[in-house]
This record gives structure tokens, C-alpha cells and sequence, in this order.
């Protein structure tokens, strides 16, 4: 051995090294079974979050399917607009984010916090919208500022095109973020969170349909978020298209025709042969393309506060006093019940006394209607006769015979939120007041004032019925249906009744509504040459006149002027349209009668192959604004024409 | 000076695995680094910079091996104040980089003095300690061989870069157990550590320093913040599974979800990407390179060269169970690298230059 080193030394450092040694084996061996701990035990575990880091599945929205009129005319597609969107579990300072975000795009960093917050629930990986429809500016901006943006990201979903600003905005509906009550109903089933499912109208009815299958994509992405590669496609599967019964082009003609006379209002318009809603509007509408694309607080907010209601479906859930348009369902009462035959004839001297209280007719200030049969009174729309007429049949023969011409009733249209009218009876009274019915309360209701309100839906169906004979058709939008292996036709739903009239009876009351548009009557407005138009107007009062005088004292600016109503159907033998115009404060049912001719002369022209006539002018309506306010005189109880 | 049949004592064996885990290293780094696009992708410059620290640490081997380690340690005293004196220089006049002043930039290349540290200080020790007959058994020794140790030690925590300050510690403990420390010395020293560790841990520790032990023991306290590391670790280490997914194919390292991989968890990325397989067989090797060594310090002619060996040795061991043991989540996350495999020049240099005394020490085992 060397000098250097001594031989105990050498001992004691041989054993000491092997020591070392040992230590070090130990603790690779540790090491190796720590490795086997992670690698080969759990595995599995670690195996999936790895997938996780890196892999993510996008969602790839489904356009909904595409609504087309009954020609085939597209009326609602979709578009690709931009949403801007953040992915939380690639933000860590989610306030320095939004705070950016909103220098960059404008958009109030309280409203994107808001946003946030409201999906705070949802997975971290999942994005959050927090810009819907992003503007280009909006968009450059964003992607300028990437590098201070991590997380934000820019994705193209489809939106809904409505044709244009407002057109059949109520009977489309419109779409929004499925909500989480709805998310926990039967029908929303399968739905996930932030889908968009249609709130209102026809998106809402038949969401089921419309709704298509969302794909996905399975993308391998870096630490920051950034795509690297593709995995997997499920291509999003469209929505089934549906084919309405709507006609473009007489629902353009019914929008122009509101649009000119500058009322608000509702109209329906329908295929008296089996109920098919031809068109369809509420005044005032709203834009439904607002909410394609998700809808911003300030323009819901200012929907939402609106007096007019624009929200509201007028004609489904407006329920007003059907005025005159009622006189037909008393007539025809009379007739049925037999207390009356059309030859009955009363003597109209401008008012009659019921139970010691005068009733005015509209026209006392020219002397009355003198002598009229069932067909005058019609024409004439004479108050006294009906008073007459309703009085001789009781309250209870009068909601019978409404209830079957689908007035006091729900259409049962297949659109959303339909409220029902009333049409009142003895028994509805001892139920709802618990007093029994006053026989001086049928008097008003005879002219159609008083307790009766009716909707402007109802009040198609009932035209419709009249001029079918006695079928109470079941309103319905939908044409044809897609299943996926092309359009099929959708049949008619059952009529909701069918009454046993008398065809003599019946004929009597449609030639009383001929002779209003076509024998000097009150709806002359909406005659057409040659295709013998039925209707009936109606003024209905909001409110009896010793009370306008109060509440217009009150407040100048409440609109209490009455409502105008036109119901109609032509032609007279064989109709194919029926419906009604309803005029919201239209001072006058001949008003509404103006528009009614523009929708009937579309339908002719289009029928008979014709030029289709230009949008009417406000002149072209011929509309009367004087106010009828001194009608009636000294507070009697009375109807309009 | 280097005589021609000092050849057949080279240790091939030891040399052959010391290259080889160089050359998987580089591999690693080249996987890791390379940067993934949709289109394709191309590599790093990382794998490219270190070949060339390769080729200057083989020249540093061979200079460390041609040199005899008696001659070197007879200067260790120059080699020892040269060191102090890079040091002090990296403190006053160094390059700042990832939040340590370590560097000092020489042409293209960024030495990093701290790294060859260790060869100094087991350098100085082993000369202090063999030519000292009575060996680590007199504590006044033990105390200068300490303050030996301590001073490049503070220097380089107040870079600050604590990893590498801590791997003097083994070197000294390599050393000075090598020499003849008494055993109820090192227990009565690991048992005043303890309440020092404590006091320490409450009142010399950073906020953020303490918050490391912190989410290292609990990392889901923190999964997004400090904890990450510990947590990303983990998953890359199991998601390898028995087989790895194969070269190039790790998505943990490659994706970058565990930050800086082909630096200080280079180990991981091999444990992704080749599996329990490749662990075991790198850590196989690892184990041979350490066990070899031992056996040259056993084989050593004098307790010089033993001391030396012993001390470079354990450095590195301590530095290789460290560094995997953080690898897998299982450590707390300091910048303490894995000698041979980590990226990083000067850590490559200064171990291919600490292998070539090794060698060096088993060649000369014959030799006057």
C-alpha cells in the first residue's frame, strides 16, 4: 500500500465509503419506488390530467334550422357574428383582464364583470361570452392586445337573421341564453348552459325543432391556451327548417299598412278553411335581430319600461272590448235561439230605455236608424236593435253562442302565452263577484262593452268561423316540417268546435256583413271590385266617457281615444281569408278598416297572378282622426259604428 | 505529464456512462425545446448550445485528467481564491438573468462561476484535510473546513441562488464523514440543525420562501400560483406511465405546462416521454456513475485523491437524488440542476470537468 496512507485509516475509509455507497443505493431505491408510485399506480389518474392540461373540447354551436314562408321564401337564417370570450383557467389576474379588455373595446368593465359573474358557476375551462356580435373594431382591438389578453379569445357562433327591423317580430319570437329555470324543465333536456333557445314566438314553440345538435372540437392546445393541433371534429348538425304558414308577402302588405296609419295595434290574418295563420302582427314590434346576438341591458332595459309594451304580443295578449264586432255573435244567437228571424225588425230612434236607464245608439245625433231588420242593423251597426236583441236573449244564450264563434275562449294557437278573453255569463259572475248577473248588464254587453274582452286572435277565428260556417278552425303557423329527410307537410290541427248552424241563419249575418263594406255600411273602406268582402267594424271605448273626463284631467297625457276594430273575411262565398285589424286607439273601426283593404286587395292580387299593390301612403288610408268624444251626449252608456 | 500508460487506467466504463447520460441529456432538451407550431414545428437553440458546452466540458475533462490531481491540489489555494474572486465579481459586476446576478459574459458564452464552485471547495478541502494528519476528528479542523465552505456558500446565496449555495453543503459533509468525522459529531450537529431549521423557518426566511415549503407540502392550496410547479411535476412524471410517450411526444414539457422542463426538470420530461423504463434505466446509470466514483476514492493512493473523489462525488449525489426527487413533485422547488442532463454550459463544464478528476484520481492510483 502507499505511505500515505496508514492502514487503519484505510479501513475506517473503506467502511465509510461503502457507506456511502449504501446510502446512495437506498436512495435511488427510494427514488425508483417513488416513480413507481406516480408512473405505474397511478397512472391512470395523472394519465387523465395530463389530457386535460392539453386538450380541450370546444363547442361548435348549431345554426337553428331555417324558418320559410309558405312559398319556400326564407324568411329567418342565420349568420356568423363574433363573440369575444374569456377562458378563466388561462387568466390569472382576471381583473387586470377585463380591465384591458374594456379600455380596449369600450365596453364597461362593470358590465363585463357583471357578465362574469353570472356564469361564475360554470367550469373554468368552459368560455365565458363576454362580448356578444363583437364589432370589427371591437375584434382588432382585442387581438392587437393578445400578449395582455391571455384567456380572451374571439370565436364565430351562428345568429339569427330576422328579415327585417320588426316584421312579424311577435310571431317569430326571438332567441336568448336558455335560462336555469328552463334548464330544469323536461323540454330543455340535454340542453347545455349557455345555449341559445328561442325565448318567444315561433323560436320558442318549437325550440325542438329549430334547436340543432352542437358539435365540438377536441384541440390540443399549449400552457397558454394557444391551438397546436386538431384532434377530433363533430361538425355542429343544423336545426330543422320549418315552413310556416305565413305569406311574405300579405305580412308585408299588413306591416305596411300599420306602418302608414301610424297606429298601433294587431292584426291576424288567416285561412278560414283550416286555420293557417296567413299573417300575423303586433304594434309596436321590436327588433328581433336585437337579441340574435344576445341583447345588451340598456336595449332590453328600454323594451322592458316601454309604455307602448312593445314586448307585448298584442295579439295574443291584448284583450280588449270587441265593440260592435260582438253583433254578429248576438245575431246570430237571436237567430239560432230563435227568439229572432232575419226579418225581426226594430224601430231605432237614437235610444232606447232598458230597466229605467237610456242606452244610446251611435247614431242619435241623426235621429236614430228608424225601422232595421237584422241585415240593416248589421250594416248600420244600430245599437238599439241589438240592445233589443241581447236583451230578448239573456246573458247566458249570449256567451253560448260566443264561446262557439271562439270569443271568450283560447284560440289555442301555437305560439306562446295566449291569455283568453271574457265573455261573460251568470255563472261567471256568481263565481268570480259571488252576486248574480244584473239582466241591465247585458244591454252593454250586447253592443260588445261591458264586461266582454276578446283578443285579437280570438277575434280572427271568430271571423274565420263565421265565414266558414260555423268551424272553429285552431290557429296555427306551421306548414311543413323537416325530420331531416325534407319538408313534409304538417296537417291542420283538429277545429276546436264545429257548430250545427243553420245555413239560412247564417247567410243572414254574412249578408248583413256584406252589405257593411258593400251596401253603404260602415266598412266601405275595405271594398274591392268584384270580390264581395264581409266585415264589420267596430269603435270600442277604453273607458266610459264620465271617466276620461276625470283621468285625461288627471294626466293630458294618457291616450284614451277609442279602439278601432275591422273583422272580415271575402269572399263572401267561398272565403279563403278571414281576420281582423285592430287598431289601438284608432278612433275609428272604419280606421281599421282602411288597412284591411290593403291586405285584401294583396291577397286578391297575388291570387289572381296580379301586380301586388305598392305600400299605401298615410293619405292612401283616408284615416279619420276626429275624435268622437261628444258621441252619445250626457254620459249614456253606448257602442261606436 | 501525461504518460502514455496512464491510458490503460481509464476508467472507460465510468466515461462511457458519464457521455452517455451528456448525450440523453441533450436529447431531452432537444424533445422539450422544441417548438410546436399547428404547421409542424422546428427545434430550439437550446439542444445546439449545449453540444457545444459538451465539446468545451470534454476539453475540460481532458485537461482535468491530464493535469495530475496532486499538482492541482498543491494550487488548490489559487484555484480556491480565484474562485472567491469570480465570485465577489459575478456579486459587484455579474449579468442579471431570471431574477439571480450569476453570470459573467464571455464572448457568445455566460460563465456561471457558482456552478464550478464545487470543484474548488472539495478541491480546497481535500487538500486541507488529507495533508492534515489528524484527519476531521479535531473540531477546530472541522470548524476551519466549515468556513472554507461557508464563505463561496454565502457569496452565492447572496446572488441570490440558494440551490446552488446548498450543494457546497454535501461536499463539505462528503469530505469531512471521508476524513474521519465522528458520527456523534454529525448526529449532534443534525440535532442542533433542528431547532435552527425552525427559528430559521420562522424568523431569517422570506415571506415567499416560506410560502415554497408551504404549497410544496399542500401544492392544492395553490394549483394556479406557487403550487403549479409541484403539481404539473407530478402529472408529467405519471402521466409517462410504464413506456413514456415516446420520444418528441410528451405534451406536459413540450406544451410547456411544466415551465422551463429542459432546465431543472429535465428528469421529468425523460419520465414523460420514456416512461418507468427510461427512469429506471437513467437512474441505473446515474447510480453506476456514483458507485464507480466511490470505488475510485476506494482505489484511491492517497487520502488526497479519496477526499477529492469523495467530496466531488457527493455534490453530485446529493445534487442527482435532489433534482429527481423534485422532479417528481415530491421536493420542494429549488434551482438545483441534474448535473449531465440539465441544460446549462457551465453545470455541463464544471461536471465533465469534476468527472476528469475523478478519473484522473483512479488513473493515477499506481503512480508516485
Amino acid at each position: 500500500m502507499t505511505t500515505n496512507l496508514i492502514p487503519d485509516d484505510r479501513r475506517s475509509l473503506t467502511i465509510r465509503l461503502s457507506v456511502l455507497q449504501y446510502l446512495v443505493a437506498g436512495a435511488f431505491a427510494l427514488l425508483a419506488v417513488g416513480f413507481w408510485v406516480f408512473q405505474i399506480a397511478q397512472h391512470e389518474k395523472f394519465r387523465e390530467m395530463a389530457e386535460n392540461n392539453q386538450q380541450r373540447r370546444l363547442p361548435l354551436p348549431a345554426p337553428r334550422g331555417v324558418l320559410l314562408d309558405r312559398n319556400g321564401k326564407v324568411l329567418v337564417e342565420n349568420q356568423a357574428t363574433r363573440n369575444i370570450a374569456i377562458v378563466r383557467e388561462q387568466t390569472k389576474n382576471v381583473g387586470d383582464v377585463l380591465r384591458t379588455l374594456s379600455a380596449a373595446t369600450g365596453v364597461p368593465e362593470a358590465q363585463l364583470r357583471d357578465t362574469l359573474s353570472r356564469r361564475r358557476r360554470d367550469p373554468s375551462y368552459r368560455p365565458i361570452v363576454l362580448i356578444e356580435n363583437a364589432s370589427f373594431e371591437q375584434y382588432v382591438a382585442v387581438m392587437a392586445r393578445r400578449l395582455e389578453l391571455p384567456g380572451i379569445i374571439s370565436e364565430d357562433v351562428p345568429s339569427r337573421r330576422y328579415p327585417s327591423s320588426d316584421m312579424a317580430a311577435h310571431l317569430f319570437g326571438y332567441v336568448g341564453e336558455v335560462t336555469e329555470p328552463q334548464l330544469q324543465r323536461a323540454e330543455y333536456e340535454g340542453v347545455e348552459p349557455g345555449s341559445i333557445v328561442g325565448q318567444s314566438g315561433a323560436e320558442q314553440a318549437y325550440n325542438k325543432q329549430l334547436m340543432g345538435v352542437d358539435g365540438n372540437r377536441t384541440v390540443v392546445v399549449n400552457s397558454v391556451g394557444r391551438e397546436i393541433k386538431e384532434l377530433d371534429k363533430q361538425p355542429p348538425t343544423i336545426g330543422h327548417p320549418l315552413q310556416l304558414t305565413l305569406d311574405a308577402d300579405l305580412q308585408k302588405a299588413t306591416e305596411d299598412a300599420f306602418t302608414a296609419s301610424g297606429f298601433n295595434g294587431a292584426s291576424v290574418v288567416l285561412d278560414p278553411r283550416n286555420g293557417e295563420v296567413l299573417a300575423f302582427t303586433s304594434r309596436p314590434a321590436y327588433d328581433p335581430n336585437a337579441f340574435a346576438a344576445g341583447i345588451d341591458r340598456t336595449t332590453y332595459g328600454a323594451l322592458l319600461n316601454d309604455p307602448l309594451k312593445p314586448l307585448t304580443n298584442r295579439a295574443l295578449q291584448g284583450r280588449f272590448s270587441p265593440g260592435s264586432t260582438f253583433k254578429m255573435a248576438v245575431g246570430l244567437a237571436g237567430l239560432e235561439e230563435g227568439v229572432i228571424n232575419p226579418n225581426f225588425t226594430v224601430h231605432c230612434s237614437g235610444s232606447a230605455t232598458f230597466y229605467g236607464r237610456p242606452f244610446a245608439c251611435w247614431a242619435k245625433s241623426k235621429g236614430g236608424h228608424g225601422a232595421v231588420n237584422l241585415k240593416t242593423a248589421i250594416e248600420q251597426s244600430c245599437d238599439v236593435y241589438f240592445y233589443t236583441v241581447g236583451n230578448m236573449l239573456g246573458i247566458d244564450r249570449i256567451n253560448k253562442w260566443a264561446t262557439l264563434l271562439g270569443l271568450g275562449v283560447k284560440s289555442n294557437i301555437d305560439l306562446p302565452n295566449e291569455l283568453v278573453g271574457l265573455v261573460p255569463s251568470s255563472q261567471w259572475k256568481l263565481e268570480t263577484r259571488k252576486e248574480k248577473w244584473y239582466a241591465g248588464e247585458t244591454i252593454s254587453v250586447s253592443i260588445g262593452q261591458g264586461q266582454v274582452s276578446v283578443t285579437p286572435v280570438s277575434m280572427a277565428v271568430y271571423a274565420a268561423t263565421l265565414a266558414n260556417g260555423g268551424v272553429r278552425v285552431t290557429p296555427h303557423i306551421i306548414k311543413a316540417a323537416d325530420d331531416g329527410t325534407g319538408l313534409k307537410p304538417v296537417p291542420a290541427p283538429a277545429p276546436q268546435s264545429t257548430i250545427e248552424v243553420t245555413p239560412e241563419k247564417l247567410e243572414a249575418i254574412r249578408q248583413g256583413m256584406w252589405g257593411v263594406v258593400n251596401g253603404g255600411g260602415t266598412g266601405g273602406r275595405a271594398r274591392i271590385e268584384g270580390k264581395d268582402v264581409c266585415g264589420k267594424t267596430g269603435t270600442a271605448q277604453v273607458i266610459s266617457n264620465q271617466n276620461r273626463l276625470l283621468a285625461q284631467a288627471r294626466n293630458k297625457n294618457l291616450d284614451f281615444r277609442d279602439n278601432g276594430w275591422f273583422v272580415f273575411f271575402a269572399p263572401r262565398d267561398n272565403p279563403r281569408i278571414a281576420g281582423v285589424v285592430f287598431l289601438e286607439h284608432g278612433i275609428h273601426g272604419p280606421n281599421a278598416a282602411s288597412l284591411a283593404k290593403h291586405i285584401l286587395a294583396t291577397f286578391f292580387a297575388k291570387e289572381d297572378g296580379k301586380p301586388l299593390p305598392p305600400p299605401p301612403t298615410h293619405e292612401d288610408l283616408h284615416l279619420d282622426y276626429k275624435d268622437p268624444y261628444a258621441r252619445g251626449g250626457s254620459g249614456l252608456a253606448g257602442g261606436g259604428r | 505529464m501525461f504518460e502514455r500508460r496512464l491510458y490503460f487506467h481509464v476508467d472507460w466504463l465510468l466515461l462511457g456512462a458519464v457521455l452517455l447520460l451528456s448525450v440523453v441529456g441533450v436529447a431531452m432538451i432537444y424533445s422539450t425545446t422544441y417548438v410546436a407550431t399547428p404547421a409542424g414545428g422546428h427545434p430550439g437553440t437550446q439542444p445546439m448550445t449545449q453540444l457545444y458546452a459538451l465539446g468545451i466540458g470534454l476539453v475540460a475533462l481532458l485537461v482535468c485528467l491530464a493535469v495530475d490531481y496532486r499538482m492541482l491540489a498543491e494550487h488548490s489555494l489559487f484555484v480556491y481564491g480565484g474562485l472567491l474572486l469570480l465570485l465577489v465579481f459575478v456579486l459587484l459586476k455579474g449579468q442579471t438573468q431570471m431574477g439571480g446576478q450569476r453570470w459573467i459574459p464571455i464572448g457568445p458564452f455566460h460563465l456561471q462561476p457558482s456552478e464550478f464552485a464545487r470543484i474548488a471547495v472539495a478541491l480546497m478541502l481535500a487538500m486541507y484535510f488529507g495533508e492534515n494528519r489528524r484527519g476531521a476528528k479535531n473540531p477546530g479542523d472541522l470548524i476551519i473546513g466549515g468556513i472554507l465552505t461557508l464563505v463561496p456558500l454565502l457569496l452565492i446565496a447572496k446572488q441570490p441562488d440558494l440551490g446552488t449555495a446548498i450543494t457546497l453543503m454535501p461536499v463539505f459533509v462528503g469530505v469531512a464523514f471521508l476524513a474521519g468525522l465522528r458520527l456523534r459529531l454529525l448526529a449532534i450537529i443534525a440535532i442542533a440543525c433542528l431547532p435552527l431549521g425552525f427559528f430559521g423557518y420562522k424568523f431569517a426566511l422570506k415571506d415567499y420562501q416560506r410560502q415554497r415549503i408551504q404549497t410544496f407540502l399542500d401544492p392544492e392550496q395553490d394549483p394556479r400560483g406557487a403550487g403549479y410547479q409541484t403539481i404539473q411535476a407530478r402529472v408529467t412524471v405519471g402521466s409517462g406511465g410504464l413506456t413514456g410517450k415516446g420520444f418528441r411526444h410528451g405534451t406536459q414539457g413540450q406544451y410547456k405546462f411544466l415551465p422551463v422542463a429542459h432546465n431543472d426538470f429535465i428528469f421529468s420530461v425523460l419520465a414523460e416521454e420514456q416512461g418507468f423504463i427510461g427512469v429506471l434505466g437513467a437512474l441505473g446509470l446515474y447510480l453506476f456513475v456514483i458507485v464507480r466514483s466511490i470505488e475510485a476514492a476506494r482505489l484511491a493512493k492517497d487520502r488526497l485523491g479519496s477526499y477529492l473523489v469523495g467530496g466531488i462525488i457527493s455534490g453530485f449525489a446529493f445534487q442527482v437524488i435532489y433534482n429527481v426527487t423534485m422532479s417528481a413533485g415530491l421536493a420542494p422547488v429549488k434551482g438545483i440542476t441534474l448535473p449531465l442532463m440539465s441544460y446549462g454550459g457551465s453545470s455541463l463544464i464544471a461536471s465533465l470537468a469534476g468527472f476528469g478528476l475523478i478519473l484522473n484520481v483512479r488513473m493515477r492510483r499506481f503512480t508516485n
